[in-house]
Order: C-alpha cells, then structure tokens, then sequence
C-alpha cells in the first residue's frame, strides 16, 4: 500500500519557481540540498500545523519528502520518502522529524535523519539511516538508531580522504565504518557535563572555544584543500549562520565569521547547506515567509553565494528574487523583486491562505520593481500577461533594466470602465480592488537574459502578484513559394486578404439574404470584383458608413437611431498574400495585426487556382463566420446568409466547372462580433475533396 | 357547443403544459441538482431557482460569486458548483477565469449551508483563442474522473480535468481544444460514448435568439467529437439537439438529469417563451436517445389517443362489452352491391354504447385496437395538482365522459365514474430514452405520500396492473397514438 501511495505521489509533480520561498504549497525547513546525477536534490524537513494534541507553538513535523530541479526554479515534489510511524526505532506520533541529510555511497542513498526514539530505544534525539537505490527513494529504514549518537541534525562529509564523517548537534563530529551506518571503531569518547550532570559523548566537538552559542545544524563541505564547517548559533538574540574552517575534516576549526545575519523579522532560526552546481556555489536557507506570524513554519530558499580568493566565504543577504533565470514563458512571481523604489511594500495576499502568496504595492506614480535574470530566447511573437489590481484607474509600464529604460509594454487598468447608458446594473462593472489578468501587445521584445521593471505611471496605486510572457499562436505566414496545393482535405489555405473595411453593423442577425446582396454589390475600391492583387498592392477605398449602435438588440435593449448618422470614409488597404496555419483562414487575427478593427468589418479575399484540365461537377463548400458570398471567375458561386458559424461544409455550391487554366475565387465575409474566420474548399460528386490544382497568390 | 368545448379544452391544454410554472425565470441554467428532495438550478448573475415537487419553480436559491452560467454536480455528499467570473466579453474582455466552490447542501435555509472558498481552476488571458466561461462538469461514471468543458464563441471549447476530491485542477492537466465557434457547453457519458453539447447561435435577442443545442461523440473524452456526418466539433460539427418549438425558441445551456434508469430530461433554457412575454424560462424537455444520439423527446401536452401497450400492441379499454356495429357486408362476392358507389361509414359513438356499460367503476382491461369509445382516451393535464420533472400531473378519462382512469389500493387499475381530482387519478406521465412512455398513478389508496414506484403495466396482454417500475421489460412502457 506504501508503495502504491509513493508511486502515486510521484506521478504529480508540483511545479515552483524561482522567487524565494522556492516550495510555495506546503512548508519546508532545514534544507540540505545535493547534487545527484546532474540534477539538485532537496531534503529539507516538512514542517506542518500542529495537529491537535501537539503543543501548538512548537515544530511539528512527522515526515520528509524530496524535491529535485535541473534549473533551481522549476521543483518537482516526488512525495514522501520517510514518516515517522514507519520507522521501527521512533516514537510514534512524536512529531520530531527533524533536518535531515542524504548522501551517495556505493551504489546506494543513505539518508540520515533525527527524531525522537521510542520508549527504551534512548533518550533525547537518536539519528537513523534510511537506505535507497535512487535518490528519491523508496527509502528502507533501519530498524535501530546509529548507535553512540544523541543529538540532532546529522550531516555527512565524504572527504577526499576516502573517509565519511558524521556531524551532528552542535558540532560534533565523528568518522563512520564503509558500511555508513556505524561509528568507526576508535571514534573517541569523552565526558561532557550538562549543568549538574555528566554524559559520556562519542566523537569530538569541533566548535570548541568557537563563537557557537546554541549551535546546532552543521553542515561541513570540503573546496580547494580546505575543510569548512558551517552552523547556525545565536550570536545575539536569534540565529545567525557562521562558518569555520580548516585542514582536516575533525578539525581543529578556526571561526571566520557570517555567512548570514539574523533574519531580519525575528525568524529565530536559520539553517542551511551550501552545493555548487554547474560551476555556481549556492546557500539554501529558510526563512517563515510563509508562515509570518509563527516562525515554526518555515519555507526553504536559495541565494547564489560566492568565496574570496583566501577561501574565505562573503556574506549572503537574503533577497525575495532568490537565485535562478526565469523564462519570460514562466509565470513570474514579480512581487518578489530584486529591488524597489523606497515607497513599495510587500504583504501576503491571503494571510490566512498563505500559500496564495505575496503582492508587492507600487502606491504611487513613480514606484517601481525591479526583477533581475529573465530570459527571452524562448519568445517569438509574445505578449504580456499582468495579474494585478488597483483602486482606481491607473497605468503601468513594464520597461527594460530602469524605471525609464525602454517600454516593453504598457497597460492600461480600467477598474472602473463607464457603462453605457441605460446598462443595467447588474452589467455595470466595477474592477476596483479585484485581483484582474490583463493582457498587452509587446512595444518592444528584449533579447537574451534581462532585467524587468514594472512602473507605475497612472493616477492610482497599483499592486501586482505576477507577470507572464506568452507566445502568440501562428496564424499566418508570408507566401514564400510560387505554388501552393491544397491541403489534404481540400482545403484552400493561400490567399490574398485585404484589410477589412470599417463596416459597422449591429450584430449577425441582420444579415439575410438581401442585406448582404446590397452591401456585397456597394462598391469600396475601384476593380473590386476583378482585382487579382498582388502582395502589398494598395487600393483606396472610398464608401459611405452608417453608424449602428453596436450590439443593438442583444443585450440592453438599445434601438437603432431613427437617422444613423452617416459618414464618407476614405481608408488606403492593403493586400496581403498569406498562408494559413489552420484549414480555417482567422480573419479576426488577421484583422487584429493588420486592420483598424476587429469587429464590424467586411473582409475580402481572392485566390487564384490553376487547373491542367476541366474539372467538371465539383461543388464549392464553404463555412464562414459570419455571411459570405462567393465567386468563381466572376459569377457567383455561393451565398451564405444569416448568423453563421464557422462549419465545416455548412454550404455548397451548384455544381461548376473548374476550367482548364486560371480560375479567379473571391470572397466578401461580413462580421459583427466574434471571430471571423471561413474555411473553402472543392467537394467532388462522392463528397471527396479536390486536390489536383495548384494555388497562387500571384 | 361541442365543438366549441373541444376547442377550449384544446387551449387549456397548451396554456397549462407549455413550460414550467410558478416562476422559472432563469438564464443560463446548471444542470438539475436534487437535494432533500428538491431540485435546484442556479443561472447567470447569482442565485437560482427551486422546485419542491419538479414542476413548479420559485426563487431563493443562493449562488455566491456572480458571473456568469454555473453548472452544479453531487460528488459524493457534496454539491461542487463551477461558474466564470468575468469573461464573455461583458465589461471584463475575454480575460475569463472558472472558479470552483463546495457545498453540503443547496438548500439556503439549512444550518449547513456554506459555500466553501472559490478557487480557481482555470483562466484565459484576453489575447488567446479562448473565453474562459460557461463551465459544464461531467463525473466520468466509468472511471471516477471529473471533466469541465468551457468556453465561447471566442476561440475554442477546451477540457480540463479536476480532482474529484477538492475540485481543484488536477496537477499537471494541459487544457485540449475539443470545439470552435460554440459556446455553453456541457458533456456527457452513455453507453460507451462521451457526447459533447454546445449552443450555437445567437444567444439575448428575445425572439430573434437563434441559440440551438448541437452534439457531438466521441469514444474518448478528450474527443475528437464528430457529428453523425463524421464531422469534427473542432471544425463546426454537430448534430442539433432542440432549437426552438411551438412557442418558444433560444435553446440553450444544456443539462442531463437522470431521473431513473430510461428516464432522462435535459434541461435548458428558452431564449424567449412566447407565453410569458419572451422571457428567458427554464425549459425540461425527455431525452429519447435514437441510434446512439440524443434529441429532444415529446413536450407531452395531452390530447385524445388511444393508449398503446410495447408489450403487445394492444389498446387500454374499459371492461365492457363489445358492441357490434350494424352494417351490411360488403364483399367482393355481391356483385350487385358493388355496383354502388362506395360512401363513409361514421364511427361507432359513444351515445351509441354508452348505456351499455356498467354505472359505477369499470376495471380496465387491455385488448386489440378497434377504435372504439371504450378505448378512446382523453388526456389533460390538470393545473394545481403539481407534477415532476417535465410535466404536470395528468387526468386520463374516457373521451365524451368525466370516466377517469384510477389506481385501486390492491394495485390495480380501474375507472371511476366521474374524476373528483383524488390523487390515485392523476397520473405522471413520462417518455423514455426509447421514446415510449411510463404511466405512473401520482398515489396509491392507502400508501403513504407520492408515489414514485408502480407503474400502468401489462401482467398479461390483456391484464393492466399497478407494478414496480422496470426499463428493462415492455410491460411497463406505453404509446399514445392519435386515431
């Protein structure tokens, strides 16, 4: 049943990112990070709300699962891999699992692990050793506690003696057999007194006569010739992470200062591993972001941490942004910035749900955030996704590098959009205050690995949760060929499409049969049921347009004007030779990239077809969204009338002939709201489509 | 005066049995939700409807979150509601997103009910081909796991999977476009195929709504659904459902309600009910499945019939006794007479047997169809006596007379002299997924509240009973024919 509930647990990655905290649905504490197979394995402990029954202000953690990562911002949780009810040496329930650590050896994972043993089995803390095949389990526990150890926190050192040793506590430190589970055979003893009493101790202390008050959580690496160990201990009033070193594994360790000051809020602990993974060292801490009022629960993060030249370690300071590029493709937590004008704040979203996460506040125009490392190979054509949300109308920039660098977008928050006359209230809008995903066309689109700023421009303050980056699909590209065929339905993809005409209209109800006829036989621009254009050909357009009340009819009961008014417009289109990457030519992103609207418009279309024979009896099957009408070298074809959708076959020509040589089909397509596209294709008498001909756009 | 009776009666008929009564206004309507006996249906901007008894309909319920078209599903003890915010294009764009909720309970007068925190489950951003709202939920019945559709005519329909257990996406699940240019989706399962339903059509324009009700299938939920053509949803595919009827038109919004097994409605809304002003009504219409496909069943409204059995083709009748009609035969062996020119001969009438039949209850009996008055039914429905899902309680009597047909309290069946409206002689009256119907006595003499057991039966080709409702034999399942 275990293994099923593994094997489960395991199919379900979890996903995070970057920003610190890096686990961002459950706590995570201690954290002592590997390097395994190329990849970074996390072992932090897993701290939870006390259940009942457990003292509520105190740590409580009852099991460990395993994290790993290729890039340090993308986390897989691969589930439990030890609970305390399962290992035979522990008390149940006792809630104690405390940090552990995990190593290779031999073929095998040997995690080590802290907890409180059951009645007869010791007293204090007793360390395990549970064993593994792969990284990430299954774990097989011992059924008894290494022998000789009291205390908490065990590390491993393998050094480049050949030889492993265990830390553990506050410093101590002792060689183990090969077989990892034992303490070596001339490990030393010595008496150690506690207050009043006095306890016979295995192995030495290596922090003795160091700054090391309340120390615990050792953790001890080895770099160019020098052994460093690395503890929390208070040197104030909370924890502090400070390192020693020397030349030998047990020491002796001379003190040599910070890597990490107390935690700014108070978090009294701090603890920690240090890895270096593709050429880069790194810091894994904790901190209880998460968790701000109780810091028994804590999150784990990572900062990139760097040695001067004399081997000695510089000072980390804990950052939000954490260490990690992220793809521009990711969702980026951008609260969690890099650097901030002095007036921003950050708060949680939810303090209850914590794990919803944070927002940062830009409370005036002029605030700004700055989130460093975001890379933009990985867009093509993109645009930009904010989530945010403001009291009252507002805009904001995202620039490159500075709150002036160059704009790479802008959105505009209408939170509180004016609402046509006579709407009725319950579709009268009001965004104030709601979280809101807004969208926005790229100005400009960096290149490479870059730094973000998001400023505030508007009148109102503006607080924002995360940024996306998102590649738009491929709708179209630029003819590049000479012939084009059609595809292996039948369906004609290559065409000349020329920029849509302003044609306001109150919504597709309105067009029967003899509204198209009239609008469909107005004349736009000159030639325009004998036109064969080539790409980029211009043609002036020059008509007469009658206003309709958008959305007339449906909706809030507008009626047309009893005298619309009506306007000349002169508009120079554009022909545009493409080829669809879908069998349903999208007139509406067509229009959004090259057009002045998107909706209300009539499109026209023509393509040229080259047969080497008479085609007889075919039928021109069409589906348009919304009317259309259609000809074929110059006679009419088809007529689709009324609300269409897009429907594959949703009308059929008589049948025609496709003559020997060229054949010019055009097409008017008329839309009010919705996407306007249309799909066309040739049906022979069986119903299967025509394919021997060739298209051109020229 | 006959006449004009008739046509009275006639138009009570269609006045009482066009829609549901009380006040089933409601637009974009979730799928049925029975709890404690009620159903529930909650619509666009908040709130809902509730019937006591399934046909007539009043306010109160309670949907937090606004937005637009939620659907409603019982998972386990627990309803999980699913509705858009935003989205649709009103006000907020395209930028949609679908949020989940919990409930123990529908029921807004119960110490139990509380809305769980809504999270979300999905979005669209405003620039895709995507519109993310009118979520519809089906409960795979084969293996356990939950499935949205949402969606507009901005972009494509898309399917996500959600844990069962909290409601939340599922970890890892990508979305899959299943459709275009449809919008109100909803899915469902039966007999190996998953059927998508979508709304096509123009959907707020009163009487000029074109909304209809298009369907496609697919072996596998992630689709591709086709149409009885072949033809792709993803490509505008569907085969239609119901668009409009008599009096009504706009369908959309579709749900399936299994009320037993064989007895399915799906619910909907009419864009426009010609009766009530073109409001936008709650509409529950039988869903007859025909060759693996749904389509909207009878919108039974009564009449005159005769009441055919499935088990034999025999016709329901009164015990009485058959009466010979007075005609000269005619054959080919007299060849004097036919040398005349041939003239109608009129039906047997009613005054012509009536005095021939016993004056108090005569038990009904079923036999070969003749036409006669005594297997000429008259069926109306009855106003203030309440109903089910799809239909008012029905009164069943001979045609020209008050004789009405009658459940006894030893399960039988028989006809009273004159209807008195007592419950054992109004009858619920349902088609089936096969398109016959079930004939069901609203109670029983002596049994205690409503009853939802026996059903008109066939004991023997010629013997009604009252028995215990079965789909899977002919006894059970009527026709109504007109003569």
């Amino acid at each position: 049943m275990k293994k099923i509930c593994i094997s489960l647990l395991m199919s379900v990655p979890l996903v995070s990112l970057a920003q610190n905290p890096v686990i961002r649905d459950q706590f995570s504490a201690d954290p002592t990070a590997r390097v395994f197979n190329n990849k970074v394995y996390l072992y932090p402990s897993h701290d939870i709300m006390p259940p009942a029954g457990q003292r509520q202000d105190w740590f409580c953690m009852e099991d460990y699962h395993v994290f790993s990562s290729e890039n340090l911002t993308d986390w897989t949780d691969h589930g439990v891999i030890v609970t305390q009810n399962k290992v035979p040496w522990v008390r149940p329930n006792s809630y104690s699992m405390w940090a552990p650590d995990c190593v290779y050896r031999n073929g095998k994972y040997y995690f080590y692990f802290p907890s409180a043993p059951a009645e007869g089995k010791g007293f204090g803390f007793g360390i395990g050793v549970a064993v593994a095949d792969n990284p990430e389990g299954p774990f097989i526990p011992e059924p008894e506690p290494i022998k000789g150890i009291s205390g908490i926190d065990p590390c491993v050192l393998q050094a480049s003696d050949g030889n492993a040793y265990i830390f553990w506590g506050a410093g101590r430190c002792a060689k183990l057999k090969p077989n990892m589970k034992e303490l070596a055979d001339d490990t030393p003893t010595e008496k150690v007194k506690f207050g009043e009493r006095e306890f016979e101790m295995k192995g030495v202390n290596c922090l003795k006569g160091l700054p090391s008050r309340q120390a615990e959580g050792p953790f001890a690496f080895e770099y160019n010739g020098n052994y460093y160990l690395t503890y929390p201990y208070v040197r104030e009033n909370t924890e502090v992470l400070g390192y020693a070193m020397s030349k030998k594994p047990m020491g002796p360790y001379e003190y040599k200062g910070l890597i990490m000051a107390e935690h700014a809020n108070g978090c009294w602990t701090n603890h920690h591993s240090i890895i270096n993974y593709k050429g880069q060292w790194y810091l894994f801490y904790h901190h209880n972001d998460f968790s701000p009022r109780d810091d028994k629960r804590r999150s784990v993060c990572i900062e990139k941490l760097y040695f001067n030249p004399d081997g000695t370690i510089q000072e980390v300071k804990p950052t939000m942004r954490g260490a990690g590029i992220n793809e521009a493709t990711e969702k980026i937590e951008i609260d969690r910035y890099s650097e901030a004008s002095n007036d921003v704040t950050t708060s949680l979203i939810d303090t209850v749900n914590t794990f919803r996460g944070f927002q940062a506040t830009l409370p005036v125009k002029g605030s700004w955030i700055k989130y460093n490392d975001v890379n933009f190979d990985c867009l093509t054509e993109g645009y930009l996704i904010v989530n945010a949300k403001a009291a009252g109308n507002t805009t904001l920039y995202v620039r490159e590098k500075s709150a002036n660098g160059k704009i790479i977008a802008k959105i505009d928050m209408t939170v509180k959009p004016e609402s046509p006359a006579g709407t009725p209230a319950m579709f009268r809008r009001d965004f104030s205050n709601q979280w809101l995903t807004l969208t926005a066309p790229l100005e400009y689109m960096p290149k490479g690995v870059t730094d973000l700023v998001i400023t505030c421009e508007g009148d109102a303050g503006v607080s924002v949760d995360w940024i996306q980056f998102k590649n738009r699909p491929k709708y179209f590209s630029a003819v590049t060929t000479p012939t084009a065929k059609p595809d292996d339905e039948g369906f004609i993809r290559r065409w000349l499409l020329l920029e849509p005409i302003d044609k306001p209209n109150s919504g597709n109800t309105v067009f029967t049969d003899s509204y198209l006829r009239e609008h469909f036989n107005t004349t736009y621009f000159k030639g325009q049921q004998t036109i064969v254009p080539k790409n980029g050909q211009k043609v002036k357009a020059e008509y007469k347009k009658v206003e309709v009340a958008p959305g007339f009819g449906r909706g809030f009961g507008q009626q047309e004007p009893a005298e619309p008014k009506v306007t000349t417009v002169k508009q120079t289109l554009t022909w545009h030779a493409l080829d669809s990457e879908n069998m349903n030519v999208k007139l509406f992103r067509f229009a959004e990239k090259w057009g002045q609207q998107v909706y209300g418009v009539l499109f026209w279309a023509v393509t040229i077809i080259d047969c080497d024979e008479d085609i007889e009896n075919v039928r021109l099957a069409v589906g348009s969204n919304s009317a259309s009408m259609w000809w074929l070298n110059g006679e009419e074809a088809l007529l689709l009338s009324g609300d269409r959708r897009m429907v594959k076959d949703d009308a059929m020509s008589a049948r025609l002939t496709l003559k020997k040589g060229r054949n010019i089909l055009r097409g008017a397509v008329i839309n009010g709201p919705g996407m306007s596209d249309f799909c066309v294709r040739f049906l022979d008498e069986k119903g299967n489509p025509v394919t021997n001909y060739t298209i051109k756009a020229q | 005066m006959k006449r004009l009776h008739t046509l009275l009666a006639a138009l009570a008929v269609t006045a009482a049995a066009n829609a549901q009564i009380g006040a089933p206004y409601i637009h974009d309507p979730s799928t049925l939700a029975e709890c404690d006996g009620k159903y529930y249906t909650f619509g666009t901007g908040g709130g809902g409807i509730i019937t006591d008894d399934g046909w007539s309909w009043h306010s109160g319920a309670d949907r937090p979150g606004g937005g637009a078209a939620p659907d409603v599903l019982k998972i386990g003890d627990r309803y999980l509601c699913i509705y858009g915010a935003t989205g649709g294009g009103l006000g907020g764009g395209h930028a949609g997103r679908i949020l989940t909720m919990w409930n123990k309970t529908l029921d807004p007068k119960s110490p139990d009910f509380k809305w769980s925190e809504a999270v979300e489950v999905c979005a669209s951003d405003g620039m895709e081909d995507q519109d993310a709202i009118d979520p519809g939920l089906l409960l795979d019945p084969t293996t356990g796991r939950l499935w949205v559709s949402y969606g507009t005519y901005f972009g494509t329909i898309r399917l996500i999977e959600l844990d069962p257990k909290t409601g939340f996406r599922k970890k890892g699940n990508k979305e899959k476009d299943i459709a275009i240019d449809c919008e109100a989706s909803d899915l469902m399962y039966r007999d190996g195929w998953y059927y998508l339903l979508g709304t096509h059509g123009t959907c707020c324009d009163g009487v000029n709504s074109t909304y209809n009700i298009v369907v496609g299938r697919s072996r596998n939920v992630e689709g591709p659904y086709l149409d009885n053509v072949g033809r792709d949803m993803y490509h505008g595919g569907g085969k239609m459902v119901i668009a409009a009827e008599d009096r009504a038109c706009g369908a959309g919004h579709f749900g399936r309600f299994i009320v037993d097994e064989g007895v399915e409605v799906m619910s909907f809304h009419w864009e426009a009910d010609f009766e009530q002003s073109g409001r936008s009504v709650l509409a529950v219409r039988p869903i007859v499945w025909k060759n693996g496909w749904p389509v909207a069943g009878d919108n039974f409204k009564g009449g005159n019939f005769w009441i055919e059995s499935e088990r034999r083709g025999y016709a329901l009748e009164l015990t009485v006794d058959f009466v010979r009609m007075q005609q000269e035969r005619q054959g080919w062996f007299n060849r004097n007479q036919m040398e005349q020119p041939v003239k109608p001969i009129a039906n047997q009438t009613l005054a012509e047997v009536i005095d021939t039949w016993p004056k108090g209850d005569i038990p009904a009996r079923i036999c070969d169809y003749m036409n006669r008055p005594h297997q000429r039914w008259t069926i109306t429905p009855v106003d203030s006596a309440g109903g089910y899902l799809s239909n008012p309680y029905f009164k069943i009597t001979i045609e020209g007379t008050e004789r009405a047909l009658a459940a006894t309290a030893n399960k039988e069946v028989t006809t009273v002299a004159a209807y008195t409206g007592a419950d054992e002689q109004l009858w619920r009256i349902e088609q089936l997924t096969d398109g016959t119907y079930r004939i069901m006595p609203k109670a029983i003499p002596g049994q205690e509240g409503v009853n939802k057991e026996f059903c008109l039966y066939s004991a023997g080709d010629s013997t009604p009973t009252l028995a215990k409702y079965d789909f899977n034999t002919d006894n059970c399942k009527w026709n109504f024919k007109k003569h």
